[in-house]
């Protein structure tokens, strides 16, 4: 309830701006500051991939560097996981389901924000 | 409110993947999405070290072509499992579990062959998901013995193909990726399968027995439940399991150190022929008694029986096969996996009957025959490894004595001090990589084989160095020193002449892979004359000095004239050299003289100039200089003045076919030279003949053109005189 009003409030203020350039490269030099960092995506098939965030574009089409994939080893979600080393990965915006970056708990909140 | 805050934090459902010491996972999915509205069409959000380049390579999940783990059927293989994707016993009814047996024994060997060819293991043998868990197939001993054999095998053939390390032109093969190669117990699986094949070859004999006897036997379970499909069943099982048995000792047997294994080999490869045999004719049987089987697609089939076979799934298995991308692959047919086995079993058994001929000379000549009949990689690599052991020839002998062999020093010269001279290590370094490469496929082999040209000519040009600051000049040298200088002066010479057998077997592998068109035949049939006449030349004077030290060490004896047209008789090696040089310097001059009478089909090439394609050819010839002195421009003077009036007046083909004749008488105990110097009297003759015809109706016939087909011969080309 709270992340919503807060969302909505900073869409609003997003709307309302002066210009395109001050709050966009805010949203961007934001996730800019991801870069380099541990990021889990995860895929709408029950995958997850954790790698090291290394580029995004407009479509929301991910890169992640020296990912691993998880996989549970039975179709419930309770089972144990899978992983194995992948290297560069694309992962298409289409099919993530997910996106979550690893960090400290009091930075979270700052995450959340947008 | 932060309290609120930490409570509406996501996590991913399965905390099993840990985020590190004392942090979390925020969801960063809403600002992600804000941020992409902000960005400009094409602008990306990365970092310093961000290559596009590099980040076309990336794995695109999803893609199937790409992501090898998309969840399919089933999550993994004990789900699958659990489904009863593999059961074990396959069936209650012991009919259709025989059946089934069979089906995935016959599946299995499609498999293997498929293997063999260039595919992954994960998505072929390792797509059965009984060899995937070995330990729950204990309770069937006929599906257990038998699993345990195919993984004892493959990991045979994976030892023997790895240990030649001549396998990564032929498709990664060997890479297991964590499969259940070691099963626990595996080397005991020949005890197991006897004991397998013991039962059944009772049952058969129950089954077989008349009735009155059949009640002694009682105690004796039968195979199977359908009394009249007894005998059919038990000798179907017995020749799929002797096959993998004897198959099995072929390859321990060929390992043995030194050749020691290949006569009992070849006992092993004759009868998993004749099991092969029986496997293939089991199928009339197996077809009519299986269920619910189509005429169609028949021949695609990978079982005998034309039936599904239970417990394979590829996909299980593909994530196995990372990195590599997982093609969907076609499994062979199992006629076509019975074919390739009996190809590999010929193969093999070409090898086992080899003599182990120790000289070098033997040694080449029975490879280059050998690879004639294009064998595949296991082939191959078995040969290889019997060649070279140890870094010895067949293990035994070193790489000195062989050289001092080749180069007809006296047997002696084996033990000579000399040999530890580096650049003599080096030089038995290069033989022993070149016997190597000599046993790769065709395309490797001459790749390799002409990037080796420049270090052979180095090698040369070391010893000779090294000879010089030895030695300096050869005069007044003391008696035991004289015998180091003839083994540098011999080795020498040998040294030339493999260099330039090299250069002739790579300029020939070039017909053979199709690598030059029509119209540069004439410069590549121009460039073999050059070389093989420095060949034949190298190999006369290295055949003189062996006459020269025969007659020192031989008494001194009245020279009857017998004796000294014996002396002067051209060996047959120089012989059979010389009918080849007549041949390609015939073929070099009818081309360039139609060429240059406008008599020849050919399209001009509008990308470069026959110069470019000359250097472009014969670069890594020309760099090592083999032959010195010779270039584009002395090809342009031989072949300029070409004309067909004057080569009906002096006509190689007939030298050839005189030279050839001669030759014959000297090889009669060799059916390949024989073979040979028939193909080549044959080009000769047909060549000349299409020579005096054009030269005569040419003139007279402007339709009358000239193209050459290689019908008698795999590089000497045949002219073919038409009316276009």
């Amino acid at each position: 309830m709270v992340m919503e009003l807060e969302a909505e409030k900073s869409l609003i203020q997003a709307e309302s701006s002066d210009g395109p350039n001050s709050n966009s490269s805010d949203l961007v030099a934001r996730v800019r500051k991801l870069l380099f960092r541990r990021m889990l995506v995860g895929i709408r098939d029950g995958r997850f991939f954790l790698g090291t965030f290394h580029c995004m574009d407009k479509q929301g089409n991910i890169i992640l560097q020296d990912a691993v994939e998880y996989r549970s080893t039975r179709r419930s979600s309770t089972s144990p996981m899978e992983q194995r080393c992948l290297g560069l990965i694309l992962i298409p915006s289409s099919c993530r389901s997910s996106c979550h970056v690893g960090c400290a708990i009091e930075e979270q909140l700052s995450l959340l924000k947008l | 409110m932060a309290d609120d805050a930490a409570a509406e934090v996501f996590v991913p459902e399965r905390t099993s993947i840990p985020s590190g010491d004392d942090s979390v996972w925020a969801d960063v999915s809403p600002l992600l999405e804000s941020a992409c509205k902000d960005l400009r069409d094409g602008e990306l959000i990365h970092g310093d070290n961000f290559n596009l380049f590099a980040a076309m390579s990336a794995l695109e999940i999803m893609d199937p072509k790409m992501d090898s783990g998309i969840v399919c059927k089933y999550y993994s293989i004990d789900e699958a499992i659990e489904n009863g994707a593999a059961p074990v016993p396959i069936s209650i009814n012991k009919t259709v579990d025989v059946q089934c047996t069979i089906d995935i024994m016959d599946h299995l060997l499609a498999c293997e062959a498929t293997w063999h060819k260039g595919h992954s293991l994960a998505q072929t043998v390792f797509s059965c998901i009984y060899l995937l868990r070995p330990d729950r197939t204990s309770s069937h001993a006929l599906l257990h013995s038998y699993c345990r054999v195919i993984r004892a095998t493959c990991k045979a053939v994976i030892s023997v193909v790895s240990d030649a390390r001549t396998h990564e032109e032929d498709d990664l093969f060997t890479m297991a990726y964590g499969l259940p190669l070691d099963g626990d117990g595996d080397e005991k699986c020949l005890s197991l399968l006897n004991a397998v094949e013991e039962t059944i070859s009772r049952q058969l004999r129950a089954c077989k027995a008349p009735s009155s006897r059949r009640r002694v036997l009682e105690d004796m379970e039968p195979l199977q439940t359908n009394l009249d499909l007894e005998e059919g069943y038990c000798k179907a099982l017995l020749c799929r399991l002797r096959f993998r048995k004897h198959f099995y000792h072929v390859l321990t047997s060929m390992r043995r150190p030194q050749g020691r294994g290949l006569e009992l080999a070849r006992k092993h490869i004759a009868t998993c022929i004749s099991e092969l045999d029986c496997i293939y004719r089991s199928s009339d049987f197996l077809r009519s008694s299986a269920c619910g089987t189509s005429e169609d697609g028949i021949e695609n089939r990978t079982t005998a029986s034309g039936c599904q076979p239970i417990g394979f799934d590829a996909s299980l298995n593909c994530r196995l096969s990372a990195p590599t991308p997982p093609r969907a692959i076609k499994i062979l047919s199992w006629k076509k996996a019975i074919e390739y086995f009996v190809k590999l079993l010929h193969d093999l058994d070409i090898i086992c009957s080899y003599s182990l001929d120790p000289s070098l000379e033997g040694v080449l000549q029975f490879v280059v025959q050998f690879q004639k009949s294009q064998p595949d990689l296991v082939a191959r690599a078995h040969l290889q490894l019997l060649l070279v052991q140890d870094g010895k020839l067949y293990g035994r002998d070193s790489m000195f004595t062989v050289i001092t062999r080749a180069a007809v020093l006296p047997e002696v010269a084996k033990n000579h001090d000399v040999q530890k001279n580096e650049y003599f290590v080096q030089l038995g370094q290069l033989v022993i990589n070149m016997l190597k490469i000599l046993c790769t496929n065709a395309a490797w082999q001459r790749r390799k084989l002409g990037k080796m040209l420049q270090d052979w000519r180095v090698i040369y040009v070391q010893l000779e160095i090294a000879f010089r600051k030895e030695f300096g000049e050869v005069s007044s040298i003391p008696e035991d020193e004289n015998f180091c200088v003839k083994i540098f002066q011999h080795i020498l010479l040998w040294v030339e002449e493999q260099t330039y057998w090299i250069a002739s077997r790579f300029l020939i592998l070039g017909f053979e892979l199709e690598l030059y068109s029509p119209s540069e035949y004439c410069m590549v049939y121009w460039y073999i004359y050059v070389v093989l006449i420095k060949l034949s030349e190298k190999t006369h004077l290295k055949m003189a000095a062996k006459n020269d030290t025969g007659k020192r060490k031989g008494k001194k004896k009245r020279d009857s004239p017998k004796d000294v047209a014996r002396e002067y008789r051209i060996p047959p090696a120089v012989l059979f050299l010389q009918c080849q040089i007549c041949l390609a310097e015939g073929l070099t001059m009818m081309l360039a003289a139609l060429r240059n009478e406008h008599m020849i089909l050919q399209s001009r090439n509008p990308f470069n100039t026959e110069q470019e394609r000359f250097i472009q050819h014969f670069e890594l010839l020309q760099k090592a200089c083999i032959p010195d002195h010779v270039s584009f421009h002395s090809f342009r003077e031989s072949t300029t003045y070409a004309r067909l009036s004057t080569l009906v007046m002096y006509n190689y083909f007939k030298d050839a076919q005189r030279i050839a004749k001669e030759a014959k008488s000297s090889f009669s105990n060799d059916p390949d030279k024989l073979a040979e110097l028939r193909k080549i009297e044959q080009v000769a003759e047909h060549n000349s003949i299409a020579l005096n015809v054009i030269s005569r109706v040419g003139a007279l016939d402007p339709t009358l053109k000239a193209s050459f087909e290689f019908s008698h011969h795999p590089y000497f080309a045949t002219a073919v005189v038409k009316r276009s």
